[in-house]
């Protein structure tokens, strides 16, 4: 275990942003780390980085307690962070970047001019090296972010929403550079709005929310145990109101609509009753059957009661 | 060192920095310098204005009336007491310019309009100067040199010899010793970005101890500027001819003092108020006055306001600077020296310790 929180809270003023929170990393795996607004993602990293200190909790990281708000310099050395925002010099050029930071975690001479090629290479940016961020466009300024984060070669690399605002080829570009760096060893902790690359990126998911972790599992046990209830929809030659009566006794089965050509029925997830409503409905002719299958955005949904990218309530 | 290198390019690339430190005071000391010295435009076709003038014969107002530079556009008579009036009420000349007993008057003729205007100007920027200068040089006070003490004009000529002042010796140090003061928005910006933003935040969680990022950062944004600052040294001094005195290393050493001063007050009150807004508008509020207000620009007459100004960093380090070149006392020249300095290593002290503290608390 490379990390664990236990109990941590963290208060600013009146407001509570950690409420006994409890997290466990593992060693080589990526976390991905949901939630909306004001949920508490940033400010956890803020203190397992000692960015800021805890008010409550035990926090254990590369195995030793952290006491205090600073961590110490052996622990600071393992660890990368990727901040929310661009945090880079924009009058200094890429390479200039990558170098000041290599060198504030000790890299220096040949080693770090080595880090900072594969840094630039490894991020398709080696070809804009000598120019300044202020150039770039913003799929590249964050890549160039990450870079700052990995050129120390990091045992646990913290992205804190990495690809907000940038376009979908930077994007791309970024999450196989973190199924790559986590398939190379790298314990990764992934914070995102965007279910999909959790869901491409993260072999665990915790989401959290109003300071707290309310899921945690891989992104398929969370699907299943919060989603009580999945859509099956039946396009139908002629339906008639008697199939309706006949699939709402199905067990299970608490909905049956038709609209036109489609039926659609909601059932108990995992109820099975795909097979008996086909079965049902056979005397009529079938012109196609899909089941939606339920996603981590559907568990967001059912867990918090918003949706995930404003932190608005769902309608 | 990575640190100081990181902050010294930053701000030394600064388009801000480099606008203000070094592109705005070379401007400006140029357009003041003109203004008064009537030097901008020597081939300017102009019909000298008649002016008499009963002067002490070699003193440095005659010398001044007669330069090239004064004759494009006064055409001075010079003749006894007398005869000056006598030229002034023939209207022969439009102002007369009388010295005597180290004292300078000017008489014009009731309204005498535009025609004595000018020369009226012209007189006055060189008593002016001449008296600030002399004032600061010699120990007087700052705020009666404004005010002309015709009496001490005659001090001049002594330690220039036989060179006629210019405004841009005065400009060309009150100007710098300002910018220097300004050059505080080094240290508040690069604080600003490597302190308090996500950069910042990035420094602060990698090995490097919180003492070595704050030294690092100090050490950075004073070099910087004091280096800004050598730029338009350099540039009066080989460009615009400006008179520094002999004692260059002292005026240098000067120089230095105010901008540790800037820069220990532009980043103590940035970590005083953790918030780079206002510690930018509460710098720039206080250089501002300690510029115009000590820097002689403006005349304040109020009690203890007095000496608040003249140990103001300002105050100081124009005291420093004219005495060196114009002959000051050197006790005074010292005390206002060590003063300069004391005054930085004070608020640089106070910065690293509310630094270390804003960092580790």
């Amino acid at each position: 275990m490379i990390l664990t929180m236990t109990g941590t809270v963290k208060r600013y003023r009146a407001l509570i942003a950690l409420d006994h929170l409890t997290l466990n990393v593992h060693k080589g795996e990526t976390l991905g780390l949901l939630g909306p607004n004001g949920a508490g993602k940033t400010t956890a990293i803020r203190v397992l980085t000692g960015l800021t200190g805890a008010d409550a909790g035990k926090i254990t990281l590369f195995g030793k307690e952290l006491r205090g708000k600073a961590n110490s310099a052996d622990i600071r050395r393992r660890i990368g962070l990727v901040p929310q925002d661009l945090a880079l010099y924009e009058t200094l050029s890429a390479r200039d970047n990558l170098e000041y930071f290599g060198k504030l975690y000790g890299v220096y001479g040949a080693e770090l001019k080595k880090r900072a090629d594969e840094a630039l290479e490894i991020l398709g940016l080696t070809d804009v090296a000598k120019k300044t961020p202020k150039k770039f466009s913003g799929g590249m300024k964050r890549r160039l972010n990450i870079g700052c984060a990995i050129i120390h070669k990091p045992e646990l690399l913290i992205l804190d929403e990495p690809t907000v605002g940038i376009d979908p080829q930077s994007r791309n570009h970024i999450l196989g550079f973190v199924s790559e760096i986590s398939r190379l060893g790298t314990t990764v902790i992934y914070t995102s709005h965007y279910m999909e690359e959790v869901e491409r990126v993260c072999s665990r998911v915790c989401i959290m929310d109003t300071g707290r972790v309310i899921a945690d599992g891989s992104v398929d046990e969370i699907a299943k145990a919060a989603i009580f209830e999945e859509a099956i929809t039946l396009e139908i030659k002629e339906p008639t109101s008697a199939l309706s009566e006949s699939i709402k006794k199905i067990q299970g089965v608490s909905r049956c609509d038709i609209e036109n050509r489609t039926v659609t029925i909601v059932s108990a997830a995992d109820s099975g009753n795909l097979a008996r409503i086909i079965e049902v409905a056979a005397p009529y002719v079938i012109l196609g059957i899909s089941a939606k299958r339920a996603t981590l955005e559907d568990a967001f949904l059912a867990l918090t009661g918003k949706t995930l990218r404003d932190g608005g309530e769902a309608s | 060192m990575a640190v100081f290198k990181t902050g010294f390019k930053y701000c030394w690339c600064s388009p801000i920095s480099v606008t203000i430190l070094v592109g705005f005071p070379i401007l400006i000391i140029f357009v003041l310098g003109s203004a008064l010295a009537s030097f901008i435009s020597p081939d300017y076709d102009f019909e000298s204005l008649p002016v008499s003038a009963s002067v002490e014969t070699g003193g440095s107002l005659e010398i001044f009336l007669q330069s090239s530079e004064i004759s494009q556009f006064l055409d001075v008579t010079f003749t006894t007491r007398e005869n000056a009036e006598e030229l002034l009420e023939s209207g022969e000349a439009f102002i007369a310019v009388i010295e005597e007993n180290g004292s300078v008057a000017v008489i014009r003729p009731p309204g005498g309009g535009m025609n004595s205007l000018i020369p009226i100007s012209i007189i006055d920027s060189y008593m002016q100067i001449g008296a600030a200068m002399t004032a600061v040089a010699t120990g007087g006070d700052i705020l009666e040199s404004a005010q002309l003490i015709q009496a001490e004009i005659s001090v001049i000529q002594a330690p220039l010899g036989n060179r006629v002042q210019s405004s841009f010796d005065y400009y060309a140090v009150t100007m710098l010793v300002m910018i220097l003061m300004f050059a505080g928005i080094n240290g508040i910006e690069l604080f600003k970005k490597s302190m308090f933003s996500e950069t910042g935040a990035r420094a602060l969680v990698t090995p490097v101890s919180k003492p070595a990022l704050v030294g690092g950062l100090l050490a950075a944004s004073t070099v910087t500027s004091y280096l800004q600052g050598m730029v338009t040294f350099v540039f009066t001094r080989v460009v615009y001819g400006v008179y520094w005195g002999e004692n260059i290393p002292l005026v240098l050493l000067t120089l230095f003092g105010v901008t540790l001063f800037s820069q220990a007050f532009g980043i103590f009150i940035i970590l005083l108020f953790k918030n780079p807004n206002l510690a930018m508008a509460v710098m720039q509020s206080g250089i501002w006055v300690m510029t115009f207000v000590s820097g002689g620009y403006s005349k304040v007459d109020f009690g203890a306001a007095d000496a608040i100004f003249r140990f103001s960093p300002n105050s100081l380090a124009h005291t420093v600077i004219f005495g060196s070149a114009f002959g000051g006392n050197h006790d005074r020249m010292m005390f206002d020296l060590s003063l300069l300095f004391i005054y930085g290593a004070v608020l640089f002290i106070l910065a690293f310790l509310l630094g270390k503290r804003r960092l580790t608390s």
